[in-house]
């Protein structure tokens, strides 16, 4: 291990590194008190610049009941989800099987083709606006979950084709090679040697994949103007009125959409670190 | 049935790639095709469109404007370079195995998850030069506080170092992943030799987080040449235009001013940027890759 | 996809997730049996007035037995979108705004011609010189749902305490502003951050010293910036912030924050809309008083800026003639009133009754003693026009002494825009 580990028995030096970590760790999450405190204050403390000293008052229950019973937050969150998982699924799905092809055979065009799948999504993605928002309408699915889910799935598999592509190119050969010579199809490949192998890579890419979309704004407000399916980043926006904007409910209602891909954080952690080693840094 | 296996070798392969190239193709590549052919137009999104040729091209050479967003993707571009050595920095500090260590580096990650939205908003906060942290802190040492995000010569930098606060999260995760996935035998080796501090890390360390390196400055280099959210939270690209970069000036022309075509231009010179540095990108991915091979 | 389909696509996208979502939201009780009238309607309401639009419509439905729809975007995000749903995905019924606004979209066959409706309910009289706003050649496009008045606010507890007065001329202002200054107070609070603020003092000075007639020929575009009857314009704002009578770092503040400073008492005075009342602290909101921009020329009347939202039918919406229904129950005196209530804005019909927030009453009063107004600098001029213009006063209000490259700046876009529509 790098840096060297600090020993178990040296009491004094381990909580000394704890008491520094905590103290740094506070300092870089400053931003994010900052968010949750204004998400208790009364509102009248934004309106008047408080946003760091203490609150002069605690409406913690009451700015998030508002959320959910003022607003239509709820049926945002709902929509978000209908949006987000079968989205990560399809991605996952697609550069699964695009990553293992890129990776493991050699035709004319490949090196193309994977420079055409990272190429696009490099792209600063708001000059697609208007062929996507055409394209949806030539498809009957403008304002629709389907609308989102499609572009969502297309753009970031070009991200997730890349990831996916070095995770399977760094699998050992030898695997594929014993099951070429059992005279495995490739789709008998695909299910009992890739897939098995990949969880890890999948478990970090779903992750990242889930904090984009459900993280993305522009889209929502592009594709999506009914609130019947309208995403919680979109929904957040509806919170600020034309000129009047109410910071604490703002801030508790950031503070709950953050909360799914904490979660999701949270629960496959382990996977993610490890996934990611070896999708992203092995290569 | 015989076609189908004298084939299968190769039809299977293509049968798994060809969804992913259908959609991609279809909704990325059409769509930034035809956003290319649109900037040779005039076009305000609903009325005819209008051939004008290079016009837009032109146009862009005579507008002030773009030459000061195209500075601020190179200063974006210069800051966003610390993200990488400053990820480097913090995995190499909580990369401990102490107990109660785990959930710390899962708070360290937090800024990632978090809507690029809110964190332009808390650092909005932070600047405002009445009542920001920024502004307390200045008063406490008796000064006053400049009022960066108004400020022509300093808002762009204040951006981008609010920007930092993710993508900096963003390479720590990199980071963790490449320091658990070094080779021991090589670190106890060089411990036997008394390699110790920066040599240890300059020497055994570095050269084996490359791959890391190279995949946190690709993110990082996206990050800064897609930079919007940030700027449409904190600035609007302001004042009057100074924090502007080439990303928001194509969306406030097109939506905003409803310039279509001109919009359609700057993404253009936008794509050009990045190709070049695709290109850089692919080589070097490619060229590692024979020698890993 | 033949276009005959895309109806049916609509619906089926509507009904299998709007309808539920809809009544859910709405609190409708869900009608045992299907209705065939269904309206639907897209909004760019804030938090206070939605429900009470919300509450209309569903009362509306219940009366018509229609099923209504109301999908509520935010503001800005509205901006966005409508360019898309007008053309792809039109509703009923929509929220825009008047003036030069609507008449691009008008130009662009986007909005229907409600001139029978307007005329059968009687509307063009209650209108009154609003009628102007939604009318191109006499024919009516959108009804006027109230509106912002723009003006000169303040504290009447600063005020006295400080003894200044509200001024009335130029010279009043002047004096008000050198006595708030020399006793610590910020004469001016303005934030620019959002840019718009600033054409807010572009608009007023301009309305004063020139007149009405000047403004919209500059708005249209066939008067330039650089052209020397605005000299008097640039050169008096620019006197006004050199000699330091607005806030410091305007352009960090959004409005919001810029108006901390009055609500505070740090300022002594603002110019905004009635909606400034939003950030004074609970209880001392009887303290913010509004007064019209000070006057400059004597012989010049008092035009004001007063940028009003309508409603409108699109063009291509599939249910006209209830959106029609729809329009005459929503824009009775009683049930408009009902709507606006929530955020104090003057009424659009003279029939209605003057609200009791006073600084609505205050507004009422100005505007229908106002010799003729503008929307807001944004909402009157090109949109490519506009865009460029806030930007450069929002630049003339920090580098003053550039005007003369601003205005060159501004006649470059002119000049495109001009020339190209």
């Amino acid at each position: 291990m790098y840096p060297r580990q600090i020993s178990k028995d040296d009491v004094l030096k381990k909580y000394l590194y704890l008491a520094a970590v905590t103290l740094v760790l506070m300092l870089w999450l400053l931003p994010l008190g900052a968010v949750i405190l204004t998400s208790v204050r009364p509102a009248s403390d934004a309106a008047v610049g408080n946003y760091w000293g203490w609150p002069s008052g605690f409406d913690l229950v009451k700015n998030y009941t508002e959320v959910f019973t003022q607003t239509p937050m709820g049926r945002y969150f709902f929509n978000s989800l209908v949006i987000t998982i079968p989205s990560v699924i399809g991605v996952l799905v697609l550069s699964t099987l695009t990553g293992y092809v890129l990776s493991r055979y050699r035709f004319r065009g490949n090196t193309l083709l994977f420079a055409i799948f990272i190429g696009g999504n490099f792209l600063p993605f708001q000059i697609m606006m208007i062929p996507v928002r055409d394209l949806t309408i030539s498809l009957g699915i403008y304002n629709s979950y389907l609308a989102l889910i499609i572009f969502h799935v297309a753009f970031q598999t070009g991200f997730a084709t890349l990831f996916m592509r070095n995770f399977i190119a760094s699998l050992p050969d030898e695997l594929f090679e014993a099951a070429r010579s059992e005279g495995a199809s490739p789709l008998q490949t695909l299910i009992h040697v890739v897939i098995p192998l990949v969880r890890p890579a999948l478990a970090a890419l779903a992750i990242l994949a889930f904090t984009f979309i459900w993280n993305d704004y522009f889209w929502a407000v592009v594709l999506t103007p009914s609130d019947a399916v309208k995403p919680v980043t979109a929904g957040l926006d509806n919170l600020k009125g034309q000129y009047v904007a109410n910071w604490s409910l703002i801030s508790a209602a950031t503070i709950a959409i953050a909360i799914p891909p904490v979660v999701m954080f949270f629960l496959m952690q382990r996977h993610f670190i490890r996934g990611l080693t070896m999708g992203a840094v092995k290569g | 049935m015989t076609i189908w296996r004298r084939n299968r070798s190769w039809l299977w392969p293509a049968l798994f790639i060809a969804p992913g190239i259908i959609l991609f193709g279809i909704v990325i590549v059409g769509s930034s095709v035809q956003s290319l052919w649109i900037s040779f137009f005039q076009w305000d999104g609903f009325d005819e469109m209008q051939w004008i040729g290079l016009g837009n091209y032109i146009e862009m050479l005579d507008d002030p404007q773009f030459y000061i967003s195209l500075r601020n993707n190179i200063i974006w571009l210069a800051v966003f370079m610390l993200a990488p050595p400053l990820g480097l920095f913090f995995a190499l500090l909580i990369n401990q195995q102490i107990r109660g260590m785990r959930i710390v580096k899962s708070l360290f990650f937090m800024p990632l998850v978090m809507s690029q939205v809110a964190v332009g908003v808390v650092f909005t906060w932070f600047y405002d030069p009445s009542s920001g942290l920024l502004a307390l802190f200045f008063e406490a040492m008796g000064a006053t506080a400049p009022a960066l995000l108004s400020d022509p010569r300093w808002v762009t930098l204040a951006v981008v170092f609010a920007a930092l606060w993710p993508q900096v999260s963003f390479c720590v995760i990199l980071f963790m992943a490449g320091l658990n996935n070094l080779d021991e035998s090589q670190i106890e080796a060089a411990r036997v030799d008394n390699a110790k501090g920066w040599k240890m890390l300059w020497y055994v360390i570095l050269p084996q987080l490359r791959q890391v390196n190279f995949i946190a400055i690709a993110v990082t280099v996206i990050g800064a040449l897609r930079s919007f959210d940030m700027i449409s939270v904190m600035t609007s690209g302001g004042p009057f235009g100074s924090s502007n970069v080439l990303a928001y000036q194509m969306y406030s022309q097109s939506i905003q001013a409803y310039r279509f075509g001109y919009g359609a231009a700057i993404a253009s010179v936008l794509f050009a940027i990045m190709v070049v540095f695709i290109s850089w990108y692919l080589w070097r991915m490619l060229r590692m890759e024979k020698e890993g091979a | 996809m033949s276009k005959a389909n895309t109806p049916v696509t609509r619906r089926r996208v509507i009904q299998t997730l709007g309808a539920g979502a809809g009544l859910l939201l709405c609190g409708l009780r869900a009608p045992a049996i299907a209705k065939p009238r269904r309206l639907i309607i897209i909004s760019d309401l804030n938090a206070a007035q939605a429900p009470a639009f919300q509450a209309i419509a569903a009362e509306f439905g219940r009366q018509s037995g229609t099923e209504v729809i109301v999908n509520n975007i935010a503001h800005e995000a509205n901006k966005t979108a409508i360019r898309n749903y007008l053309v792809a995905d039109p509703p009923d019924i929509c929220f825009w705004f008047s003036g030069q606004r609507m008449r691009q979209f008008v130009g662009m066959g986007l909005f229907s011609d409600i001139s029978d409706l307007v005329e059968h309910e009687g509307i063009d009289r209650a209108l009154g010189p609003l009628l102007d706003t939604v009318s191109i050649d006499g024919r009516q496009y959108g009804l006027p749902v109230g509106g912002l008045f723009w003006g000169l606010f303040y504290r009447e507890d600063v005020f006295r305490e400080h003894g200044l007065t509200p001024p009335e001329t130029f010279e009043d202002f002047y004096r008000t502003c050198y006595r708030a200054k020399a006793q610590g107070l910020v004469p001016v609070a303005m934030g620019t951050k959002d840019q718009w603020p600033a054409a807010g003092w572009f608009d007023h000075l301009n309305l004063r010293i020139n007149g009405l007639e000047t403004h919209m020929a500059l708005m249209e575009g066939r008067v330039a910036y650089s052209d020397t009857i605005f000299d008097p314009v640039f050169e008096q704002w620019r006197d006004m912030i050199q000699q330091d009578f607005f806030l410091d770092h305007g352009t960090s503040y959004a409005w919001q924050q810029a108006a901390a400073f009055l609500a505070r008492k740090k300022a002594a005075m603002m110019d905004l809309s009635t909606f400034l009342q939003s950030v004074m602290p609970p209880g001392q909101e009887g303290e913010l008083k509004l007064i019209r921009f000070p006057t400059y020329d004597a012989s010049v009347g008092p035009y004001e800026d007063f940028s009003s939202n309508s409603i409108h039918i699109p063009q291509r919406a599939q249910q006209k003639a209830l959106a029609r229904e729809f329009l005459a129950y929503f824009y009775q005196p009683d049930v408009l009133a009902r709507f606006l209530a929530p955020i104090g804005t003057v009424p659009p019909r003279n029939d209605m009754p003057v609200p009791d927030d006073p600084l609505t009453k205050t507004a009422t009063g100005l505007l229908r003693a106002s010799a003729g107004s503008a929307q807001y600098f944004d909402r009157d001029t090109h949109p490519a026009m506009a865009w460029a213009g806030l930007k450069g006063f929002q630049k003339f209000s920090v580098y003053p002494s550039q005007g003369k490259e601003i205005r060159q700046e501004l006649d470059r876009i002119r000049t495109r825009v001009t020339t190209s529509t």
